[in-house]
């Protein structure tokens, strides 16, 4: 037997078995020490989840009225009633909650499993290196689980800690388990810290492996649009979030030299991905600054305007938010598909084992819709191979798929605006009038309503007369989706430490006004450039703006007079004035990981296995606002609520409501309103700061003085609140047409009024509000809650109090 | 002819069934007097009044002729500004004010006391439907009364669907208005 050099040798041993448990690494090189909480349990950060669902109550709002979870069901739950489990409504609500939040966690985190083994199959164990501008490189990591990652292997840790509390946390849904509301809350915030860990990990794994940009700032601007993709090649669409197969199709067609042949598109997160791959410029042993050469097709809001568009040949897809009927609408338009993870099979048969050239043969001459092929390579492969092969074949079926101009006229004229499809459209498109302008040769309102509509085609499935109104929408539309070509910044990744040291005390003190993070899909409620308009508005205020996934994707479809993207606008830093895009859905993580770093790299607090610490720091101290205008899926739900678990408020759109839970703060109840200072313990009522932490909102305009309102935080210096309330009331006047009511609330001293309104202000504080002023010294002398105090130490946490009173 | 507001009375997003307890489509006079002979009523108008802006004169005349409240949501407050209506409405979230109407101790917008009905108009339907459905569970002592121009299933008492009827819709608020003002 071959000598073995190691820790131990082993020499000409016969039938012995050697069972090796955990390998006990050396002691961590790590200057802080273990907090209170590694690997937190279902109970253990429950006295932080109280405290934040004491002052920010959970609403409910049922979207059914029964629970049909048990064979007792259905039991009619009205008015809070109890069913013959014994839950009531309100404990249901949370039941609900909690199993959407864990959809979401899984979703990352079998994704972020998926790449664990895939990159240890493909690449091999790799050094965790994010650079030496990212030291403190998994943020979220170190303070749930408290260890420091040395290499991907690593993070196989956090990867089975997640599933065994998530399987307990599954476990307290079955009937007869959890019955507290509040428990049930508290454990769908345990789920969604869950998802941030995953989704950091998945992220990680994929910019080590696939040597994504660490952190540029001035990560390439790629191709975003229908129309980028280029119809005189073959395109191949890669669909979903798990790069993988996509990430093979590109190294193959870089391989083989195939770039004049094939265009390679991506479709949701996959697209942001497939953008960033090599693009850090270190030793791989992928092609360099591979990831430019694939377009972003769009989000996923445009998929079946996409399928319908006629813009592709074959179509690969992953997971996650690829929606159901896929393999219909591709079957219906001869695009081959490609399933290539075992989350989706669309009941295809599994040919990973198949020679490629069989496979490829059946999907040419379509003898099969699609094929399962679990290997990423190979599936690359034969993407590629099969969209070259069967462009010529598509090419009839392809001028077919888009209506002619009598076709498109029949159509109208068979419309009975009998407006069935109104009753359905989430956007309450009405249809039937599109249909009597078009008939009268004006296609402007078909134009108008294109990117309001979503693209869910519930109109199709109630229509009478069977009329393909998504499909009349790309005959409208045709010259737009040819022309649709834009920027967008690739995925950067996290925020940069040096980024962090730079923003921290302004972020803390309240000179940059806030950080707002724009996250969520494509279903909007007045259309896509909802997403530019958010952006645009706090980015030239001075916010630090950061975006992800698809409305990141979104806001890059307008430009300004210029003609430029907000990409082309504004720098991609970490910083005020700038607008940075992290990346997928899973670069989520990330947004939470710049908090963390604020509290750790700023305020030198110790984030190791610490949650509570960091996040009643966060909550105090870190003026930032989640805003996820466009969300629909369970992913987006655990995203804010791990947000929420983080101290981080976090503002939906009205069709959030599905997910029927909020937290909502009582101004009317001071007592609410109270934290200890740190320095001697002492109990001091604070201004509603921040009012409210998951917060739905009616309108873009509603949103964005939310937004603006939800940076306050009580450790604000007064240039910092001056700021912040300039902003709050700017944006006010501007939309709403007056200065907010509230606006005293928030004022602690003379400094802190903005400097455009200060005289009519202290007029009004002292006239309608019966505070105190001296006019000689332009001082308030009686009134505010509480006086501006610079060393104010906030904090929910008793042990962090240093001297007791 | 007074028009029939008892028509069509099917969930304007149609999928939403909620269970044994659906709203009942009445015709105007008794929407009338049911808002007529309220103690505290509230008028909660929403941004969707920005696509009709008569509905604006509409809601004042409304508030005008019963003495009530409006609780203008999201920025719908811009346009009662615009036409010089300031007194007795307040501008706030639909959200934080339906989280203020469940609790049975808040003292309402003016301090002067919680309401007994509450009128919604104008506010996108899913979100309405919502905030209905949060009273319909966690407060029943408050009456929901819907006058949009859609049928709401949570409501108590609504209008059928009148969304494609836009002069009989004004017709209807018209009417309820003449009936306030008796």
């Amino acid at each position: 037997m071959a000598k073995l050099e190691g820790s131990f040798t082993v020499e000409d041993m016969k039938n012995v078995q050697i069972n090796i448990g955990a390998v006990v690494k050396e002691e961590e090189e790590w200057d802080q020490p273990m907090g209170p909480f590694p690997k937190p349990q279902i109970a253990t950060l429950r006295d932080w989840d109280f405290k934040i669902l004491n002052r920010y109550k959970i609403f409910y709002a049922p979207a059914d009225d029964t629970c049909t979870l048990c064979t007792y069901g259905p039991c009619d739950l009205t008015g809070n009633k109890r069913g013959a489990c014994g839950i009531n409504m309100e404990g249901t609500c949370g039941k609900i909650v909690l199993i959407a939040c864990l959809m979401g966690t899984c979703a990352h985190t079998a994704h972020g499993i998926h790449l664990y083994h895939w990159v240890m199959d493909r690449f091999g164990d790799m050094k965790f290196d994010m650079g030496t501008d990212i030291l403190y490189d998994a943020p979220v990591y170190q303070t749930i689980i408290g260890k420091k990652p040395r290499t991907l292997k690593d993070f196989g840790e956090g990867l089975t800690y997640i599933e065994e509390q998530v399987a307990n946390l599954l476990a307290a849904t079955h009937t007869g388990q959890e019955g507290s509301y509040e428990d049930f809350e508290s454990k769908a915030l345990h789920a969604s810290m869950l998802d941030h860990l995953g989704m950091e990990i998945c992220d990680m794994l994929q910019i080590v492996a696939y040597d994504m940009p660490r952190g540029d700032p001035n990560a390439p601007l790629v191709e975003i649009g229908m129309g980028t993709l280029d119809q005189n090649k073959a395109v191949l669409i890669a669909y979903g979030h798990n790069l993988a197969a996509g990430a093979e199709a590109m190294v193959y067609v870089e391989n083989n030299k195939l770039w004049d042949k094939v265009d390679i598109g991506g479709v949701c997160c996959t697209a942001h991905d497939l953008t960033r791959i090599t693009e850090a410029g270190n030793p791989s042993i992928l092609p360099q600054n591979l990831g430019p050469k694939a377009k972003v097709a769009g989000a996923i809001g445009w998929w079946r305007k996409m399928v319908r568009a006629g813009i592709m040949d074959v179509v690969m897809v992953d997971e996650q938010c690829v929606w159901c009927d896929t393999l219909k609408d591709c079957e219906e338009r001869k695009i081959p598909v490609i399933a290539t993870t075992d989350k989706i099979m669309y009941g295809l048969k599994d040919r990973t084992n198949d020679p490629v050239d069989a496979i490829v043969d059946d999907l040419v001459n379509f003898r099969v819709p699609g094929v399962v092929i679990l290997d990423p390579m190979k599936a690359g492969e034969v993407g590629v191979k099969t969209a070259i092969a069967v462009k010529p074949k598509r090419a009839e079926i392809k001028a077919k798929s888009v209506l002619t101009e009598d076709e498109f006229k029949k159509l109208v004229s068979s419309c009975t605006k009998c407006n069935e499809c109104a009753f359905v459209c989430p956007p309450h498109i009405r249809i039937s009038n599109l249909m009597e302008e078009a008939a009268k040769g004006n296609l402007e309102p078909f134009s108008s309503t294109y990117e309001v509509c979503v693209g869910c085609g519930r109109c199709e499935q109630v229509c009478r007369q069977e009329i393909p109104i998504l499909k009349m929408y790309e005959y409208a539309n045709r010259e737009y989706i040819k022309n649709q070509k834009f920027k967008m910044r690739a995925g950067r990744g996290p925020a940069r430490d040096t980024e962090i040291r730079t923003v921290g005390a302004p972020i803390v003190l309240g000179t940059i006004p806030g950080v707002i993070a724009l996250v969520g899909c494509s279903n909007y409620p007045n259309g896509t450039k909802e997403a530019y308009d958010l952006a645009k508005e706090f980015v030239d205020r001075g916010y630090i703006v950061v975006t992800s996934g698809c409305m990141a994707m979104d806001m890059s479809l307008y430009t300004n007079e210029e003609g430029k993207t907000i990409w082309e606008q504004y720098p991609g830093g970490f910083d005020g004035r700038n607008i940075c895009n992290v990346g997928s859905c899973v670069a989520n993580s990330h947004i939470a990981g710049a908090a963390i770093k604020v509290a750790t790299i700023f305020a030198h607090r110790n984030h190791r296995a610490n949650w509570d610490d960091i996040a009643d720091y966060i909550l105090s101290k870190v003026g930032a606002c989640g805003v996820a205008w466009g969300p629909y899926s369970q992913k987006a739900a655990s995203i804010a609520t791990g947000c929420n678990r983080l101290g981080i408020p976090v503002v939906v759109q009205p069709h959030s409501v599905i997910y029927r839970r909020a937290y909502l703060g009582r101004t009317d109840v001071p007592e609410d309103w109270v934290v200890i200072d740190a320095r001697d313990g002492s109990k001091v009522r604070i201004e509603p700061a921040p009012e409210h932490m998951l917060y739905i909102a009616e309108t873009k305009e509603e949103a964005m003085l939310m937004m603006a309102k939800l940076c306050f935080r009580p450790s604000d210096n007064s240039m910092g609140r001056m700021i912040k309330l300039t902003h709050y009331c700017d944006i006010s006047l501007k939309y709403f047409g007056k200065l907010p009511d509230d606006w005293p609330v928030y004022v602690r001293h003379a400094s802190e009024l903005p400097l455009a309104w200060k005289d009519q202000m202290m007029k009004e504080l002292e006239e309608k509000y019966g505070w105190k002023i001296d006019w000689k010294g332009k001082k308030i002398v009686e009134g505010p809650i509480r006086p501006a105090d610079v060393s104010f130490d906030p904090t929910n946490i008793e042990r962090k109090i240093r001297v007791r009173k | 002819m007074a028009v029939d507001t008892t028509k069509n009375p099917i969930p304007f997003e149609m999928a939403q069934i909620p269970g044994p307890e659906m709203a009942k489509a009445y015709p105007v006079k008794v929407i009338g007097a049911i808002i007529k002979k309220a103690k505290r009523p509230l008028l909660v108008v929403g941004a969707e009044l920005f696509d009709d802006p008569i509905m604006f004169d509409k809601a004042i005349e409304i508030a005008k002729a019963k003495n009530m409240t409006i609780a203008a949501t999201a920025h719908t407050i811009k346009g009662f500004i615009e036409r010089g209506y300031t007194t007795n409405v307040y501008q706030i979230g639909l959200h934080p004010l339906t989280n203020y109407l469940r609790f049975k101790d808040w003292k309402g917008l003016d301090g002067q006391g919680h309401y007994d009905v509450v009128i919604f108009m104008g506010i996108f339907y899913k979100f309405a439907n919502a905030m209905f459905s949060a009273l319909k569970h966690f407060n029943r002592d408050i009456k929901r009364v819907s006058i949009d121009r859609y049928y709401h299933v949570n409501a108590d008492m609504t209008f059928g669907n009148l969304a494609f009827d836009s002069a009989g819709y004004h017709e209807a608020i018209d009417e309820l208005i003449a009936i306030l003002k008796k």
